[in-house]
């Protein structure tokens, strides 16, 4: 192919070829530990002001954070902060759940592994085996 | 067509697919490339889906170990009050458990949790030293938060699924899938055979590896720091923020084991201990101030051998030699 020819399609590929930020994002805000910010995090969504909000609202009071944007206090800041110590009560509720366990001896759980491997790798065989078929056609 | 417009054509399709980005949705697994990461390259789907045909699907036990990636329902035939699932798998890999579709009472009193880790007999694994989260954290209620975050990710390679269902019909579905870990630290071993290298790159935590069998040890190489520092003393590793202890026990916490030997200078070349508890861990304790290596392989202790240590030990505590 000519230099020029190639140099305009080239040129017409990077300029078409676009990724969008979106695709870039973690696939779930899951990966975010703490509970709390997760869930501010979900109800602030993208409007920045309102994230703003509470952050200095979950930092300063609700009223000390109206007062440092200068905003008229109304009612829906205070109930997001309700809800806030909704979810700082059932913390403290999981903190009193007695820890769950199973009385297993090893001897036991040793079989048990082994089973799980042995159903791992006969169907891995399996599905080498499908993938096989499925190249060789 | 000729050979260099060919050849051209190609890397025109690899830079628009790169370009795209959707060249990040082939995932090359163990050297294979299927079928299915070829076609799509045409298409947005996403490798890790496998297709409909290929998801391992069966139904759950009340007790039961599930090693492989799939689909896993548990329809309750009569009231269940008691059940556990186990989740294990490679020491590289970490366990993600999504729900997929519930159907229980949580305000009759059904529950299913996640835990992140092991609980056998009131011992956790990872203990409460080794493990980054506390340990309210490590539980995950399906009650509380799984609608909201229906993926669940542990922090190793083992996960454990608590559940109660009171009414029979009650049924739920969860899918278990293995993401890569790659700097694996608290792994319990699927085998009483194998080796592995772990590695703690310039991190403070505590790493265990545990093999609940009766095992030889053999650690073939020890790097703890960057330079050996030979003033050092020689009183054990007490006061060393970066060390390797051997530990032995009949529990699953690390923190109740015995220790049975310790390093804290780095050597190559073989050093070998038979330890012959139900669990023999190898623990690694690193302050952050360097990226520290052990390397070691580990085989199962035959019935003699076994006998042959009780015969030549006082002690009561699990054997060693």
């Amino acid at each position: 192919m000519k230099p020029v020819p190639l140099v305009l399609l080239i040129t017409s590929v990077l300029l078409t070829t676009h990724v969008p930020l979106s695709t870039c994002r973690p696939r779930d805000l899951n990966l975010i530990n703490n509970q709390l910010d997760d869930v501010l995090l979900n109800r602030a969504g993208d409007d920045a002001m309102s994230y703003l909000l509470l952050y200095l609202q979950r930092n300063l009071g609700a009223q000390k954070a109206a007062d440092v944007l200068h905003l008229p206090h109304f009612s829906t800041p205070q109930l997001r902060s309700d809800n806030s110590l909704e979810e700082l009560t059932e913390f403290s509720k999981r903190n009193d759940d007695p820890p769950i366990s199973i009385d297993l001896t090893f001897h036991l759980l040793r079989n048990m592994i082994e089973m799980a491997r042995i159903e791992n790798q006969r169907e891995q065989a399996e599905l080498n085996r499908k993938y096989l078929d499925e190249v060789g056609k | 067509m000729s050979g260099t417009s060919r050849a051209q054509l190609c890397f025109l399709l690899l830079s628009v697919t790169a370009l795209r980005g959707h060249a990040r949705f082939l995932d090359i697994q163990d050297n294979e490339i299927s079928p299915e990461g070829l076609l799509s390259l045409l298409s947005s789907e996403l490798k890790r889906e496998l297709p409909e045909e290929f998801v391992y699907r069966r139904a759950l036990r009340c007790l039961d170990m599930v090693a492989i990636e799939g689909q896993f329902t548990f329809t309750a035939e009569r009231p269940q009050l008691n059940c556990a699932v186990f989740f294990i798998g490679e020491p590289s890999d970490i366990i993600s458990i999504e729900y997929d579709s519930v159907n229980i009472d949580c305000r009759g009193g059904d529950f299913i949790k996640v835990f992140d880790g092991w609980v056998m007999k009131g011992e956790k694994f990872p203990s409460t030293q080794d493990h980054p989260l506390p340990l309210y954290k490590r539980y995950s209620d399906y009650c509380e938060t799984g609608v909201t975050r229906p993926i669940v990710r542990s922090s190793q390679n083992v996960a454990m699924l608590f559940f109660r269902l009171h009414q029979s019909g009650s049924s739920f579905t969860v899918t278990f899938r293995k993401l890569i870990n790659p700097f694996p630290c608290n792994v319990v071993s699927q085998t009483p055979e194998g080796s592995f290298t772990m590695i703690i790159p310039q991190q403070h935590r505590n790493c265990s590896f545990s093999i609940i069998y009766p095992v030889e040890i053999q650690i073939g190489e020890l790097s703890l720091g960057q330079h050996n520092d030979l003033k050092r003393s020689i009183l054990g590793c007490a006061g060393s923020g970066d060390f390797v202890e051997l530990l032995g026990g009949n529990g699953m916490d690390t923190s109740k084991m015995y220790p049975m030997a310790d390093l804290c200078y780095s050597f190559n070349g073989p050093a070998q201990m038979k330890v012959g508890c139900d669990n023999t861990v190898i623990r690694m304790v690193s302050s952050g101030k360097f990226v520290n290596r052990v390397s070691f392989q580990y085989r199962l202790l035959g019935h003699q051998e076994l006998q042959q240590m009780k015969g030549n030990s006082v002690e009561d505590v699990c054997l060693r030699a």
